[in-house]
């Protein structure tokens, strides 16, 4: 994917479970359009299970609201969604490992071609929008050598890091809420 | 030698290869053979290895080696006991043997230990040999580099 000027700029910002990765990545997020005129959106990838999902959701949802985000849920075919604002926009996409576990393991998800799928969404959205942070998750340093469908999902959200932080203008791993620059 | 660590599925040989300005000469180290590892350039999949060394799955010896006494006897490890402290000394006689025998070498190994303490015996111990030896290993290298998500860091 060759990077043009009309694409967004892109921040990839991982981390372990707990790291205080989201706390960051909405920081850079309010740092990045506080003094701008700028639509800032959320796009929710976890798909909320029982009422107690239900509720976790909708208590995020009230929190952001007050930040002035749009909350857009995108479960699977992310390269399909149309963000629509007057002013530019800003986007923050979490949980890159959701995405990709309802693209490959969700009945209408892309399956086999869950990698390209998720690129393509991610190009799709560099295109209408002027900046991007994408929040993912280290799950790649337990050592379990799991049953083959999960090692394929590490494979699939592995070889989706590497392509995001390929493109990427900034990557940061946050360790225990300290960002730590890798690009 | 040259020490690269990280995750599964970071893009480690990919970053090795390209870093280090080689792409044959390459052993997999899991279904390598002993001898191969003194003449390699480089090792991936260490950690599988070091799997084999704690005598899980494939032996680390091929089967011809198996048969050969006088390449046993020159075999620098026993980390088939539980000690940590006999872990520890073996770990690092395995690191500088290995070093002296292949000092160019560069040394793919994925990162195992940040998890929860597995439930199975073998691999409480795999994971303490790979994390003895790694230590031991980046101890005595010119260089350690950790990839995340395909972008390596230098730590030494």
């Amino acid at each position: 994917m060759a990077k043009t000027t009309n694409y967004a700029d892109l921040h990839l910002i991982t981390g372990g479970s707990g790291s205080g990765k989201s706390a960051y990545a909405e920081s850079c997020v309010m740092a990045a359009s506080l003094n701008e005129d700028y639509q800032r959106f959320y796009i929710a990838t976890m798909i909320p299970y029982g009422e107690e999902g239900q509720q976790r959701v909708e208590r995020h949802r009230k929190l952001r609201a007050e930040k002035q985000f749009v909350t857009v849920e995108c479960y699977t075919g992310l390269e399909r969604l149309k963000l629509n604002a007057v002013c530019r926009k800003i986007v923050l996409l979490e949980c890159m490992s959701n995405l990709v576990a309802n693209e490959m393991f969700e009945p209408d998800g892309a399956g086999e071609d869950t990698v390209n799928a998720v690129l393509r969404g991610i190009d799709m959205l560099r295109q209408q929008t002027d900046r991007i942070i994408v929040v993912t998750n280290e799950v790649f340093s337990d050592g379990i050598r799991y049953d083959a469908e999960t090692m394929r999902y590490l494979s699939f959200l592995g070889a989706v890091n590497q392509a995001l932080a390929a493109q990427a203008d900034r990557v940061t791993e946050v360790v225990y809420g300290i960002p730590v620059i890798l690009k | 030698m040259i020490l690269v660590t990280g995750g599964a599925f970071q893009g480690k040989l990919e970053f090795a290869q390209k870093t280090y300005g080689f792409t044959d000469g390459w052993i997999d180290g899991r279904n390598c053979g002993f001898a191969e590892i003194r003449e390699c350039r480089g090792i991936h999949h260490f950690h599988e290895y070091v799997r084999r060394m704690t005598g899980t799955g494939e032996n680390a010896f091929l089967p011809d080696e198996e048969n050969d006494a006088e390449t046993c006897a020159q075999v620098p490890w026993n980390f088939e006991n539980e000690d940590l402290t006999a872990l520890e000394n073996q770990a690092d006689l395995f690191a500088a043997w290995l070093i002296k025998e292949n000092p160019k070498l560069v040394i793919v190994s994925n990162e195992l230990g940040y998890g929860v303490v597995p439930m199975e015996k073998q691999d409480r111990l795999w994971r303490e040999a790979a994390g003895r030896i790694c230590t031991c290993l980046a101890a005595r290298a010119d260089e350690v580099v950790r990839v995340v998500c395909g972008i390596g860091m230098r730590l030494k």
